[in-house]
């Protein structure tokens, strides 16, 4: 018994370690702000320790995304919309700002990209953050936000193209490209 | 329509999110178009971008006192669910052991019905003694038996509401998986009892316009955990939330509303509300005010909930600051030292860049700081302003030179001096909540608790006329019952501001203070003569008559409520008095403010597990909210309904 407490330990241990940050920056543009987040987060890990992990080992990064946002969206709406502590000019990034040492290092064309989804509807722009930051399938984005996966494809294509616009109209595709890479 | 469709196809295939078959139908496509090839790449392009974009996020972690709970939940057996609360008498019983240390001196030595400052008689080092043998667990000197924090959801839920049939070694694992890394501490409460008015026809106590533990037990409902009981003061709920009571209109500084209706939660009682609102000052007619802000940096202040959100909040005050206001901010920590010297609220740079430059660092010692922060606001002392101190702590004081009763007695003694003190709690796990509040009560103040930047603003913007304006000092109530329409009466809550009759004709006895239009609320619960009650009687006197009812009319009063009150700067108090006869009203009919205020005195004796909840419960209470909602422009009372919401979620059977 003591033994399947400690793997069950060692596995939370390690889920935290592997999506913490992800979860928090996650509920935060939800929230609005980074300490209801990192209580939402906490929450979604006490969830999961009375989870049968074996039973939800394959589907991992879904449930804790999915249990997360639904605890996000509760306080969200207990709380009102909040007032980011610091924001973008765009309300729905709600608080969560850009680490600006990174930013410096940016390239033009991850400028470019931000830029170009930053008007999204927030629902799209959770969608695509699902995609490329958290690098879900749509089957999973749909469990986590109940969007059909048609409907995840349509989000993330509409949203892929406008950056992709916004890249070529700024000619950053156009160089690269004729730099000889074709392979992202 | 088709285009759009292939669209799709292809984003989808660029990003591998086709499977096999209907990858191979794409790519095929593709490799007979130049175009299609073209996409795919500037699909993968953009993705790309995307990608890199996204990486600049910042992460951050879970606090450590967070991820410890995590552990210590995931370190319990697989499939025990956590026990619930099954055993409430024995429950009452743990809580009177872990308070009897504390407490059981002042009740013997109280000689009314109430709990005559019970809290303020109750000595805090009492926690060290030992606990009664023969008590499994708890032969350790421990804690009050609130002494819990938020996150540990199972042992909080266990210690805080079970006892009798668990083992002693649960207990010890409990207190083991505890201890460690929580210390908010809340002094022990007993709901005030019925009293019989043929014993004692008059109640007295202080006004409390503190709101703390409503943002307390918000923080724990929304963590997930029913908040300890003796975090839940009654009186501090009901006046979380502003009440549509006209303002005075006679010159005094504030007017008083009665009013009466059945009680909803005991057939046959009735229900008795005292209202008071505040006199309102016209926005822009603030007088100058003279801000020194006390602020803990020690290193228990460094988490994102505690420093951080001081600063936040600090800002948010400085923006309302015009050129007549004053603002000095001293820090403690290791050593006391004043950041910013009194500085006018015209120069915003400096002041917010003195906030910025706040960091953590060391351990605290208050009682210098809170020297150094009178000092400072005497030295630059406005006339007719407001002079204040705005004590920002997780209450952590790590007391040097002086304990705390000496704490206090200074905080009175600056009063006097027309400096008050407003104190705000920040941060969980280490919030000294007791400590505050006695402050802040001894200060001529008021406390709040900051759990969120919403909370922040309100307590300073949208209220920052009644939290730094004080319009009265030493505001006393009492109340003489009729006993020809009253048997008994129970004041709800205010427990901790139970006075002694005397004490409210005496001047130099200090009380609540009442800011710039803020409304306080008391609720009594009243037995007509005809009703049964069992309260434990006293055999009659063998020297004295007892009382007994005058004769001739008494115009259908119910009771005579005086109230005592002075101005901010006087030393003399003036008296208000004002009868009430029953309106008669029944529940459903009542107005919905005294409706509301009812439902929020439930939900605390819900939360409580008062032994006069009567027959509430979390159901009834979301009705009689939900029905008497008003326009409730800040959203407050809708919060309360969700809370309400969640307590039940939580506690499913009561």
């Amino acid at each position: 018994m003591a033994s399947t407490a400690l793997g069950r330990l060692d596995r939370i241990r390690s889920a935290i370690d592997q999506y913490q940050g992800r979860l928090i920056a996650f509920a935060a543009r939800i929230t609005g702000d980074l300490e209801s987040a990192r209580d939402v987060v906490q929450d979604t890990f006490l969830r999961l320790c009375l989870q049968d992990l074996d039973e939800i080992a394959d589907h991992l990064p879904a449930w804790v995304f999915r249990v997360c946002r639904n605890r996000a969206l509760d306080v969200r709406k207990k709380e009102g919309p909040l007032e980011p502590l610091d924001d973008t000019a765009n309300g729905s990034t709600h608080g969560v700002s850009v680490d600006p040492h990174r930013l410096l290092e940016q390239s033009d064309h991850a400028r470019l990209a931000l830029a170009a989804v930053a008007e999204l509807p927030a629902a799209q722009q959770e969608v695509l953050r699902l995609r490329f930051q958290e690098e879900l399938s749509y089957k999973e984005i749909n469990e986590i936000t109940h969007h059909s996966v048609g409907n995840v494809g349509f989000l993330i294509h509409t949203g892929i193209q406008r950056v992709r616009r916004q890249l070529r109209a700024s000619g950053v595709v156009c160089q690269r490209l004729e730099g000889g890479r074709t392979d992202a | 329509m088709r285009e759009e469709r292939d669209g799709l196809k292809v984003t989808a295939y660029a990003l591998g999110e086709l499977g096999a078959d209907e990858g191979a139908a794409v790519e095929a496509k593709i490799a007979a178009s130049v175009g299609a090839r073209r996409e795919v790449e500037e699909i993968r392009a953009a993705a790309a971008a995307l990608r890199e974009a996204y990486r600049s996020m910042p992460r951050h972690e879970l606090t450590p006192e967070q991820r410890l709970a995590v552990e210590a939940a995931a370190a319990r057996e697989p499939g025990v669910p956590a026990p619930t609360r099954r055993f409430p008498g024995l429950l009452r019983m743990a809580a009177s052991f872990a308070a009897a240390a504390g407490v059981a001196a002042a009740i013997l030595a109280v000689t009314t019905p109430h709990l005559l400052r019970a809290r303020l008689a109750a000595p805090h080092r009492a926690a060290g003694t030992p606990a009664p043998a023969g008590v499994a667990g708890y032969s350790r000197p421990q804690p009050r038996i609130a002494t819990l924090g938020r996150k540990q959801n199972e042992p909080l839920r266990e210690l805080g509401y079970v006892g009798g049939e668990m083992e002693r070694d649960d207990l010890q694992r409990l207190r083991e998986s505890s201890a460690p890394f929580n210390t908010e501490a809340y002094d022990h409460i007993s709901d005030n009892p019925f009293v019989l008015v043929a014993q004692d026809p008059r109640s007295t106590f202080s006004v409390d316009v503190d709101t703390a533990s409503y943002a307390i037990v918000r923080r724990f409902l929304n963590g997930g955990d029913l908040p300890p009981r003796d975090a839940v003061r009654i009186e501090e709920l009901i006046n979380y939330f502003p009440y549509a009571y006209p303002p005075p209109s006679d010159g005094r500084p504030f007017a008083v509303h009665m009013d009466t209706t059945t009680c909803p939660w005991k057939a046959g009682h009735r229900l008795v509300r005292i209202g008071i609102k505040g006199r309102e000052l016209p926005p822009g007619q603030r007088p100058p005010s003279n801000l020194v802000f006390l602020l803990d940096v020690s290193g228990s202040m460094d988490e994102p909930n505690k420093l951080p959100l001081v600063k936040a909040a600090m800002r948010l005050l400085v923006n309302q600051l015009g050129r007549s206001d004053r603002v000095a901010i001293v820090v403690y920590a290791g050593s006391e030292g004043l950041a910013l010297p009194s500085t006018p609220g015209s120069e915003k740079t400096a002041i917010l860049s003195a906030i910025e430059s706040l960091s953590p660092g060391g351990t605290t010692h208050g009682s210098a700081g809170i020297r150094l922060a009178y000092e400072t606001a005497a030295g630059t002392f406005i006339d007719g302003g407001v002079n204040r101190v705005i004590l920002a702590t997780d209450g952590d004081f790590n007391v040097g030179v002086t304990n705390e009763g000496d704490l206090v007695r200074l905080i009175e003694e600056k009063a006097k001096s027309g400096v008050f003190l407003t104190a705000l709690g920040f941060g969980m796990g280490n919030l000294k909540d007791s400590t505050l509040e006695k402050l802040a009560d001894h200060g001529n103040g008021n406390y709040a608790y900051i759990d969120s930047l919403a909370e922040a603003r309100k307590v300073f913007v949208e209220q920052a006329g009644g939290t730094l304006v004080t319009i009265a000092k030493d505001v006393k109530l009492q109340v003489e019952f009729n006993p020809r329409r009253v048997k008994a009466f129970r004041l709800i809550g205010y427990e901790n501001r139970m006075l002694a009759h005397q004490d409210f004709n005496d001047d130099t006895k200090d009380a609540g203070d009442i800011g710039a239009g803020h409304t306080v609320t008391a609720l009594y619960e009243i037995v007509p003569p005809g009703a049964s009650l069992s309260v434990p009687g006293v055999d009659p006197l063998k020297y004295q008559e007892p009382a007994r009812p005058i004769a001739g009319p008494d115009a259908g009063e119910l009771l005579t409520l005086k109230l005592r009150y002075k101005e901010p700067d006087g030393q003399r108090s003036s008296l208000i008095e004002v009868p009430l006869a029953d309106s008669g009203h029944a529940f459903p009919s009542a107005p919905p403010e005294l409706r509301f205020a009812a439902a929020v005195a439930a939900f605390g004796m819900i939360l409580r597990d008062s032994p006069h909840k009567g027959d509430a419960d979390l159901d009834r209470v979301q009705e009689w909210a939900r029905t008497s909602i008003g326009d409730d422009s800040g959203g407050l009372r809708a919060e309360f309904l969700q809370l309400v919401e969640k307590a039940r979620s939580l506690a499913p059977r009561r």
